[in-house]
Parts: structure tokens; C-alpha cells; sequence
């Protein structure tokens, strides 16, 4: 069984045929196809869903065998597991009060709180770093950059009015246009890869490599 | 200090200045704030306009697709989004895209628990918070085609049968999505309400807006609120100052002290870093 | 608001102009990757880069490391895998420790075994698999910033010679870029998403823009045929140019057919 699991153009018929189920009923009003589609789409979630009880599986059970092995951060391993169970117990002593409330308003809360905060410094040491006028490109890129940032700031804009149709014009204009074209270039390249896919040329989404096919 | 020593220094100081003085000129105004006058965007009184159009007992999703973090930089806009849909007398349905952010619309409630007394709110009659119900796109597909197969219990796991949502089926029952996001379920709602005609907003973090504003542009999206600035703005139009607009001294001086380093690090770069390369 | 210019029976409102162009990249992608079609392709500075990358590592004695993104399988993070397991091939080719942090969703846990398997067998086929070390694929969290925190940490302790950041990365990837340039790693990364792309130009040493990181899986493979598969996606941005300008001088003269044509 295992084996015709695993055969390829088994997997790849597998995954034409969803594609198909879901490509169709968008453009094709057929009432059966998109109810058909609604469920697969329902089972995806489902099975998504599922992964995370595997996760937690497979986690645990990899932490237990480090901490066992006593390997290099294995106290670290320890901490996750414990972690992990506490917050599945205190799941079931309901979510909106008590000690899983207190977890996630007091320590996962501010924890990401504060990753996200240190990115402004990042972004600050890139600018200092990076903004450099090499050559005329980087000179008008950093001018437009400046006016930029210089509008974003809100007492330019209570100070410094004229500046406010510069910048926007800036961003209506090249930001805009910028966006546009590099979602259309994702796009037709993702569709361009999701054929190459569904034709079997990209093994990396079977989990292969190409001298394995 | 000679003004060689100076250039080199100002080509090459060590990022940990840059860290040490954003701190300290973001965290003077917040401690202490000025009251620095702001302007209004464009785009944020198109946002005010959209929100303001709806009417008594439209009904509203309000889509919250944020990590805790993110809710940080656009707690301003979501409260003060909020805020004139209770004013409105709307029906308002809370859905999250995100775990961490299942307890953000506790908070906003608790923030506006005043002006929900004032216009009689009831649960699930005015407003139900469904939690956590967008984790992929397979469940906002799920949601945009069959509401009701789709989600069946509030988040506190109460049947919705007695709420207003008994009268959603579709993507055409709903009148407006307000979005806030940091990227989440976005894309997902976009493909399966907005492209289909349900009006929808958007109020998204700094680094997104590049990629929103074609949207509004295009008519997809009615308007969009711009970050921490925007709900800010939004602030100040409402007439209900909040942690958006005590926030904004903080945000200008961090702003200005970017630029500065922009600048010195120019200067730097000019009078010394390419000298020594023409010189070597 | 556009008005379509005519109905299809069967075909859903406003869909049918969308329908005739995925029909026409899916002719023309079975049409280049049929046959020995020899296309010529610029250089992506950034794929190019990656066999520098990794042969620098080899010099210098110290490891890569890899990351092929957040997102569940999404096109990106299918991208990042191609891209990862040509990393891990040139990693096996010359000996060098390949560091893969996975995890930062809740999505990327179905992603992780096939990560795994993709590199395993990469040291596998290069006849080098007891080099293929499980340890070096640590699920750090699936969490966004937790995985960042682990993520961040590993590039300080092992201080690697060179990172590659492709696939789907949040705003974590600004986080990852600095603390790479920081430790003095060669630093490759791409841009899924605009808001990503220019903070990452300013971090990294190479950036993939855009489909470049998609067309990655085509471009690193030695079959011509689907290298050829990359030129559908230029005709197609020629098509979009000639839409545009089209549109514009038209729309200028008060005439709206292409607006209404690409709306049926």
C-alpha cells in the first residue's frame, strides 16, 4: 500500500485532480462542482487542523528524546515540553479567564509584542548602514526616500503642507506602480510554476530530488 | 576632534549607537508626551468617509487578522473604527485570523464598554466575536459560500442561531468588511469577498501599504487606514483622542532621528569611506 | 466601474478574459517545455550567488544556512524548497553543514518532512548520507517570532559563512537579514512580498525580486526545456505592458474597451 502511495504519477494525478476541482467551479457555474469544491475545501482546513495534534506529537516526542540523550540545550527541551503541556491543561480551565489567560496576556503576548518592537531598530541600523549615495540611481532613490520619510513624520505634515502632494505623488505614482507590476509578475510566475507543478517538472513539491524521479 | 576623525566616525560608528538613541527618543515622548499637531491624509478621510456611510443595522464583519504584535501599531484604528460603527447602531461581527489575537476584541470592548451602554448593544442581538474561524483560505472560501455550514457556534462555543448572523449565508449578506491586518487572512478575504463585491476596508500595518494601495486604487478596497499614523488621524476626526495620537511625538522623533543618521552616514560616507578607497 | 463586454453562457461573470489567459500560460508552458527549446536568460545575480555562497562556506570552514520560508505550500515556500534542494546538493558536493531552521507557522509543520526528506536525499544521491545530520533541521517554533528569536540565535552561535533566506518570510526576514549581515555571512535572501522587497535590498548582499524565486526551480535545473518555461512568463508581462499603454491612451481619448474587455 505504501508503495502506491507513493508513486509519483499516483501523486501527481492526485494533485491535478484537486487542482482541477478547485480551478473549475471559479470559472464554470456548475452547482455539483462547487459543492464538491466547498467540501474539499472544508476537508484542506480539516486536515490542516489535524497537523497541528501531529505537530504537537512530533515535538514532544523529539523533546523527550533529547532531554533523555541529555544533549547540548537539552534543559531548553525540557522547558518547551512543559511549557507545552501546562498550556494544553490549562486550555481546558476555560480560555477567557484563569491561568491560560494570564499566559497569554502576561508572557506570549508582550513576548511578541517585543519582537515585533525590535524590528523598528533593525530597520533603523539597515537605513544608517545601507542609505548610501554610490552613484546618480542611489542618489535620486535616497531623495525620494528622504521627502518620503520626511512627510511620514506627522508634524512635517501640521509644518510643512507642500510637502504632502510631493510625497503622495511619490507613492500614488512609482510606489504604486512598482506594486502593480511585481504582483503581476508573481502572479503569472506563480501560475507559470503551479503548471510546471502539475506537469511534474517541479519534484522539490514531492519531496525529491530530481534524480529520484 | 580632527574633522578626519570626525568623517570616520560618522562612516563608522557602531549600530549599537543607532539603537541606544531610537530608544531614547522614542521613549522621552511616550513617558512624557509634547502634544505635537498632525495633519490628515487624504487617505484617512476617505477611510472616514467609507466608515461613516454605514447605516443602522448594516451588517458588518470586522476582521481582525493580527498577531498581538501587530495589534500594537493599529489598536488606534481598530477603536477608533469601532467606535463609529457602535455610534452607527451596526450589527458587528468579530472574526480573528490569528490565535494570539483571539483576546484583542475583549479588549476593544472593554475600551468602548461607554459607548456600547450608550446605544443599548446587546451580545448577539448588536454584536457576536466568533474567535478564531479564519485560519486558511480554506475556511474564508468555506465562510464566503456557506456562512452557516461553515460556522455554526460563537468563539465562547454558544449557538449563533439566536444572533443576527442566522441571516448570513453568503458574501452578498454581509454590507462591509473592515479588515485589520498584518497580512494574515487579507488575500484570502480579498479573493473571496471584496473580488466578489462585498465592500471592504482595510487598515494595515506601515510595510503593507505599498502593496494595499493598488487595491484602492482599482476600486477593489473602498479605503484604506494607514498604520499607526492613520489610526491617529482617525483619532483626531473622531474627536477621541487615544494611544494613537500619544503616540505620534514618539513616532516623529523617531522619524527625525532616521533621517539624521540618514544624513550623517552620507556625510561620513563622502568625506571619508571614499576617500580611502579612491586613496587605495 | 468597467462593464463587461459581452456574457459567456456558463462561464462566471467577469471571469472569461481570466479563463482564455490561463489557458493560453498553460499552452504556452506545455509548448517551451516540449522539445529542446534553447532560450536565452539573463542572470539572476542572486541564484547565481548561491554556489558562491556555499563554496565560501567550504573555504572558510563554516556552515550555510538555509531557510525556505514560513508559509505552508504556497508557490513560495514550493519555490524555497527547489532553491533549498539545490543548496543542499552543493552542500553535499563540498562537505559543508547545512543549518535548516523550519517552523514560524502553524502551516509550516506539513512543510517540515518534506524539507527534511528533500535534503536528506540530496546528501543521499551526492553518496554522502551519513553527513546528513537530522539535528540540523531543528523545528524552532511555530510561532512567527519565536522562530525568530531561535532563528536569530543560531546565526550568532554558529556565526555561518553564508545565509540563504528564500520563500515566504515575514517580517521576520528584516529581523534575520541584519543579525546575517551582523555576523558577517554572505546574505542571499527574497522578497515574497513588496513590503518585504526594499527593506531586504538594504539588508542583504543579493536579493531574488518577484518570480526570480519562483523561476528558481527552472533556472537551476540543467533541463533546457524548462528553463524555456520562464520565457511564458515574459511574454505574459508583455502582454500586461501592452494592456497598460493600450488602456492608457485609450482611456485618455474616452474610449474604456480595454478596461471592459479584460472585465468579461
Amino acid at each position: 500500500m505504501a508503495e502506491i502511495l507513493k508513486n509519483r504519477q499516483l501523486q501527481i494525478a492526485v494533485m491535478a485532480l484537486a487542482f482541477l476541482l478547485v480551478f473549475v467551479p471559479y470559472f464554470i457555474e456548475v452547482p455539483a462542482l462547487e459543492a464538491a469544491s466547498t467540501k474539499l475545501i472544508t476537508i484542506t482546513a480539516i486536515v490542516n487542523a489535524v497537523t497541528l495534534i501531529l505537530a504537537l506529537q512530533s515535538q514532544i516526542r523529539r523533546g523527550l528524546n533529547i532531554v533523555q540523550r541529555r544533549q547540548t540545550g537539552w534543559y531548553f527541551k525540557a522547558y518547551m515540553i512543559i511549557t507545552m503541556v501546562l498550556m494544553v491543561v490549562f486550555a481546558f480551565f476555560g480560555r477567557e479567564t484563569g491561568p491560560y489567560h494570564w499566559v497569554m496576556y502576561a508572557v506570549v503576548n508582550p513576548l511578541s509584542s517585543v519582537n515585533y518592537g525590535i524590528l523598528a531598530f533593525y530597520m533603523a541600523s539597515t537605513a544608517a548602514r545601507a542609505f548610501r549615495a554610490r552613484n546618480t540611481q542611489a542618489l535620486l532613490l535616497l531623495t525620494t526616500g528622504f521627502i518620503v520619510l520626511l512627510y511620514q513624520a506627522p508634524l512635517t505634515g501640521a509644518y510643512a503642507p507642500w510637502l504632502e502632494p510631493i510625497a503622495l505623488y511619490f507613492g500614488d505614482t512609482f510606489g504604486m506602480a512598482a506594486g502593480r507590476m511585481f504582483l503581476i509578475s508573481v502572479t503569472v510566475g506563480a501560475i507559470v510554476f503551479g503548471v510546471r507543478v502539475l506537469m511534474g517538472k517541479e519534484t522539490s513539491v514531492l519531496g525529491v530530488g530530481k534524480e529520484e524521479v | 576632534m580632527s574633522d578626519n576623525s570626525l568623517m570616520k566616525t560618522l562612516a563608522t560608528y557602531d549600530r549599537r549607537w543607532v539603537y541606544l538613541v531610537l530608544f531614547l527618543v522614542v521613549v522621552g515622548p511616550l513617558l512624557r508626551p509634547i502634544g505635537m499637531p498632525i495633519s490628515v491624509s487624504p487617505d484617512t478621510r476617505q477611510y472616514y468617509e467609507a466608515i461613516s456611510s454605514v447605516e443602522e443595522g448594516d451588517k458588518i464583519l470586522f476582521t481582525l487578522n493580527t498577531e498581538f504584535s501587530g495589534y500594537n501599531e493599529i489598536q488606534a484604528g481598530i477603536v477608533a473604527t469601532m467606535r463609529v460603527f457602535i455610534e452607527h447602531n451596526t450589527k458587528i461581527c468579530v472574526a480573528v485570523g490569528h490565535p494570539e489575537a483571539t483576546g484583542i476584541p475583549e479588549l476593544v470592548f472593554n475600551q468602548l464598554r461607554s459607548e456600547l451602554d450608550a446605544n443599548g448593544y446587546v451580545y448577539g442581538e448588536d454584536y457576536v466575536i466568533l474567535g478564531y474561524v479564519m485560519p486558511n483560505e480554506a475556511s474564508v472560501a468555506s465562510m464566503s459560500q456557506d456562512f452557516q455550514g461553515a460556522i455554526t457556534q460563537d468563539w465562547l462555543g454558544r449557538s449563533i442561531d439566536d444572533t443576527f448572523l442566522s441571516e448570513i449565508n453568503t458574501w452578498e449578506d454581509w454590507d462591509l468588511i473592515a479588515d485589520f491586518t498584518t497580512g494574515l487572512a487579507t488575500t484570502y478575504l480579498l479573493n473571496h469577498f471584496a473580488l466578489r463585491g462585498t465592500p471592504m476596508t482595510v487598515n494595515c500595518i506601515g510595510v503593507m501599504i505599498a502593496s494595499q494601495k493598488p487595491y484602492v486604487d482599482s476600486g477593489v478596497y473602498l479605503a484604506i487606514l494607514q498604520s499607526m499614523r492613520g489610526g491617529a488621524e482617525l483619532e483626531y476626526l473622531t474627536g477621541h483622542p487615544g494611544p494613537g495620537l500619544t503616540a505620534m511625538d514618539a513616532f516623529t522623533f523617531g522619524h527625525y532621528m532616521l533621517l539624521l543618521f540618514i544624513i550623517a552616514g552620507n556625510v561620513g560616507y563622502y568625506g571619508y569611506t571614499r576617500q580611502q578607497r579612491g586613496g587605495g | 466601474m468597467a462593464t463587461p463586454l459581452f456574457q459567456v453562457p456558463l462561464i462566471a461573470e467577469g471571469r472569461f478574459i481570466g479563463l482564455i489567459l490561463d489557458i493560453l500560460i498553460f499552452a504556452l508552458v506545455l509548448y517551451y517545455t516540449s522539445g529542446d527549446k534553447k532560450i536565452y536568460i539573463r542572470r539572476v545575480a542572486g541564484l547565481d550567488a548561491i554556489e558562491e555562497a556555499v563554496g565560501r562556506a567550504a573555504e572558510m570552514g563554516k556552515p550555510v544556512v538555509a531557510s525556505y520560508g514560513l508559509g505552508g505550500f504556497t508557490y513560495w515556500t514550493l519555490a524555497g524548497l527547489s532553491i533549498l534542494s539545490h543548496v543542499a546538493t552543493l552542500s553535499a558536493k563540498t562537505g559543508t553543514r547545512l543549518i535548516v531552521p523550519t517552523g514560524g507557522s502553524t502551516e509550516s509543520l506539513i512543510v517540515r518532512p518534506v524539507a527534511e526528506e528533500i535534503v536528506k536525499t540530496a546528501y543521499t544521491m551526492e553518496g554522502v548520507p551519513d553527513q546528513y545530520n537530522p539535528d540540523d533541521l531543528p523545528f524552532l517554533s511555530g510561532q512567527q517570532y519565536a522562530y525568530v528569536g531561535g532563528y536569530v540565535g543560531i546565526l550568532q552561535r554558529t556565526r555561518p559563512a553564508s545565509t540563504i533566506m528564500t520563500g515566504s518570510h515575514w517580517s521576520d526576514a528584516m529581523n534575520i537579514a541584519e543579525t546575517s549581515n551582523a555576523v558577517g555571512a554572505i546574505t542571499i535572501t527574497s522578497g515574497a512580498y513588496i513590503s518585504n522587497v526594499a527593506a531586504l535590498a538594504c539588508a542583504s548582499d543579493y536579493i531574488l525580486i518577484g518570480e526570480e524565486a519562483p523561476a528558481a526551480g527552472a533556472y537551476l535545473s540543467d533541463d533546457p526545456s524548462q528553463r524555456a518555461s520562464i520565457r511564458v512568463q515574459d511574454i505574459f508581462k508583455w502582454i500586461a505592458l501592452g494592456c497598460i499603454i493600450l488602456g492608457l491612451v485609450l482611456s485618455n481619448m474616452g474610449i474604456n474597451i480595454v478596461e471592459n474587455l479584460l472585465s468579461t
